[in-house]
């Protein structure tokens, strides 16, 4: 148990070595697409740097001892390397990791920062122990296919965020705070909030105006990254569709839609308002699988609606979930 | 305004389109400009549908003083899945097509308050594209769900149409194949094989995945039709089958039942729409590129601007149908088209953005490509 613990403050003492290694911080630019106050913020809030020992008992206690972890990190945010190798080390003394080939820098410069012989870089897939792979379904899939026999996968898919406001809320305050979800690795995480629950039409449309005016406000701060043309198509589609729908907010680098279904809007700083009637429950339904975290104004009422699966907390903190196992905990 | 003159309005404009079929079948001069009805299907959908009126809003767009039919915005096929487009009340709804599911559970529909004008079109195209060179009707055979079991699909009801108004008279028993999924082959040879002894040719209408079940199941055997025999295939996929290139399933098609080259047309529709596209290969048209009939314009668009782009270059598809009089005259799709003499190209669906993260795709949500 100790030497799992210590193995496990290794990584988390090498991430903080590099935190503010300025080469890899102008090599994050170009791989993340991030704004330079993006990829400041990401580094500086949203790297778990400082976890308590009860948070890393439960990320031990989350995993199971292997002979090896070969980590494929496919698909995720670039701070999320940490995290991966983090429960990779909890699990097996000898890791290997496969960085994403989009953002290979963070990842990369961690192994190195490890500095440990029996955690190395490598592209091949392990003939024992397990598999994690961080990625879409499509991904995983494959690597379950062709993974050796008797090597465990274990698959951490794609999902999203959906903030939950009840009736009592100060939609002023949930908003600015929904916002802080919103803003961070421009909502291309899987703990991005893209959906807002809110009930009532006149608090729906209240929610929408406030949260489009944090979000503009946020630009200014931390201006959102670069949006490439399919992004940009996705975003005019869910535009379109919304302005149908319902209404929508346009600003410099943000969508706030609003209508009474469900719909998905693109990542980006993009979030749907859903404007509640009746049982909120009917309408996360075709959502719900997905769902990985829920942020909520208050915790006990989110708890009794959330899937069983999905973190929750309060608004604001969706996006700094303790270093305490996966993110993503569904099964 | 009162429900009857709603009702007149509309019932004006359902003429007004339904005149371009009747020309069309008289090989006549199209009763008035193409635009001067789209413009008018345009004012008519804003004033009686909120949505449309809110699309046309969020885009400053100002029907009264539009002069082209390019200024009036495009309802996304999304719209479809997730409010109702329709300038109607439900209450007068006599049909409502559906189309299939997708992972989100969202199912586009599309309300229909009358289908005279839906099936005077889709009667009048097909007829052109699939049995307008034969002297006698043929025998209709489907190989897909009858209207009983799928009575919300536009493509049934059209199948359902062709099979009673073009083909000769049959029992649903001698026209539908397929069942609960299952295609019935002992039943399709013998009924073939009465056709060939008659010399009664066959209109075969049929799925793309139906007809990878049919060669599936000859297992390379040949299944000859009777001559001058046609296939309209129509549809892709969707994990219903394996998925085969069109050119190379169009090969095995022609091989299999022994067809002429020219004798399998591609049929290209959708739930959303009133119109359908088809391959003109029985008139001298191209494999490949699809012709509109002259109540429907394919407009190629840049997927981010939405402006047409030059022909010969790809682009996402905007359809204006002037059959869609009490729904959306003019409907913005994904899938990529490319004009070109004759028609268009049928390109796949446009492909959603790369994941630079672990956030879902909006792809994966909807079911994928």
């Amino acid at each position: 148990m100790t030497d799992r613990v210590s193995r496990v403050r290794g990584v988390v003492e090498a991430a903080r070595a590099i935190a503010h290694d300025s080469a890899l911080f102008e090599a994050l630019l170009p791989s993340t697409g991030l704004s330079r106050e993006g990829v400041r913020l990401a580094l500086d809030e949203h790297l778990e740097l400082e976890p308590s020992d009860e948070e890393l008992a439960r990320l031990i206690a989350s995993t199971t001892p292997c002979v090896h972890v070969h980590v494929i990190l496919s698909a995720n945010v670039f701070v999320g390397a940490l995290r991966a190798i983090a429960i990779a080390r909890a699990s097996s003394e000898r890791v290997t990791v496969r960085p994403s080939s989009r953002e290979p820098h963070f990842a990369s410069a961690l192994v190195q920062a490890i500095g440990h012989p029996d955690v190395q870089l490598s592209g091949l897939a392990p003939s024992e122990g397990e598999i994690h792979v961080y990625g879409h379904d499509e991904t995983i899939t494959d690597v379950v296919a062709r993974a050796a026999s008797g090597v465990v996968v274990r698959g951490h898919g794609a999902g999203l965020g959906v903030a939950l406001i009840d009736v009592e809320a100060d939609l002023q305050a949930c908003a600015r705070s929904l916002a802080r979800d919103v803003v961070p690795f421009d909502q291309r995480g899987c703990l991005s909030p893209r959906v807002a629950f809110v009930t009532g039409a006149e608090r729906s449309r209240a929610f929408s105006d406030a949260l489009h005016a944090e979000l503009e406000e946020a630009e200014v701060r931390v201006p959102r990254g670069r949006q490439d043309d399919r992004e940009a198509e996705e975003l005019e589609r869910y535009a379109s569709t919304v302005a149908y729908a319902g209404s929508l907010s346009r600003g410099r680098a943000n969508a706030v839609g609003r209508s009474t279904t469900v719909i998905v809007p693109p990542p980006g700083r993009n979030v749907h308002v859903v404007e509640v009637a009746g049982e909120l429950g009917a309408l996360l339904d075709p959502i719900t699988r997905w769902v990985v975290a829920v942020g909520a104004s208050d915790l006990s009422w989110a708890r009794s609606i959330a899937p069983v699966h999905a973190r929750v907390s309060k608004l604001g903190a969706m996006q700094r979930p303790p270093l305490d196992g996966p993110v993503d905990l569904r099964r | 305004m009162t429900t009857c003159l709603r009702v007149d309005e509309a019932d004006a404009l359902h003429a007004r389109a339904r005149a371009f079929v009747k020309a069309f079948e008289q090989s006549a001069a199209e009763p008035e400009s193409f635009d001067a009805l789209a413009l008018d299907l345009a004012r008519f959908q804003a004033s009686r549908s909120l949505g449309y009126a809110r699309l046309c809003a969020s885009r400053d767009v100002d029907l009264r003083h539009a002069t082209r039919v390019s200024q009036a915005p495009a309802v996304p096929t999304d719209a479809f899945k997730v409010t109702r487009v329709a300038t109607f009340p439900a209450s007068d709804e006599r049909v409502v097509f559906r189309t299939s599911g997708t992972t989100v559970g969202a199912r586009g529909s599309h309300a229909m308050r009358t289908t005279t004008t839906y099936d005077a079109g889709a009667l009048a195209f097909g007829r052109w594209a699939l049995v307008s060179d034969l002297k006698t009707r043929p025998a209709v055979l489907v190989l897909g769900p009858s209207p009983r079991e799928a009575p919300d699909s536009s493509l049934t009801h059209m199948i359902d149409l062709f099979a009673r108004d073009l083909g000769a008279p049959a029992t649903s028993k001698e026209t539908y194949f397929i069942e609960d999924g299952t295609l019935d082959l002992v039943a399709l040879d013998e009924r073939v094989s009465r056709l060939v002894l008659q010399e009664v040719p066959v209109l075969l209408l049929t799925t793309s995945f139906a007809l990878v079940h049919l060669l599936d199941a000859l297992g390379g055997m040949t299944f000859k039709l009777p001559k001058t025999s046609r296939v309209m295939q129509t549809g892709g996929f969707k994990g219903k089958s394996r998925e085969v290139d069109s050119a190379e399933l169009e090969a095995a098609v022609i091989e299999a039942l022994g067809l002429e080259a020219t004798h399998v047309v591609s049929e290209y529709g959708m739930t959303e729409l009133s119109s359908q596209f088809y391959e003109a290969t029985l008139h001298g048209g191209t494999r490949g590129v699809h012709k509109e009939p002259p109540w429907a314009r394919v407009i190629a668009v840049n997927p981010e601007t939405l402006d047409p782009v030059p022909d010969g270059e790809i682009g996402i598809a905007r359809i204006v149908d002037l059959l869609n009089v009490e729904s959306a005259f003019a409907v913005q799709t994904a899938d990529r088209v490319r004009r070109v003499d004759g028609g268009f190209e049928l390109l796949g669906r446009a492909a959603g953005a790369a994941p630079r993260g672990c956030s879902i795709g909006i792809d994966e949500l909807l079911g994928g490509s």
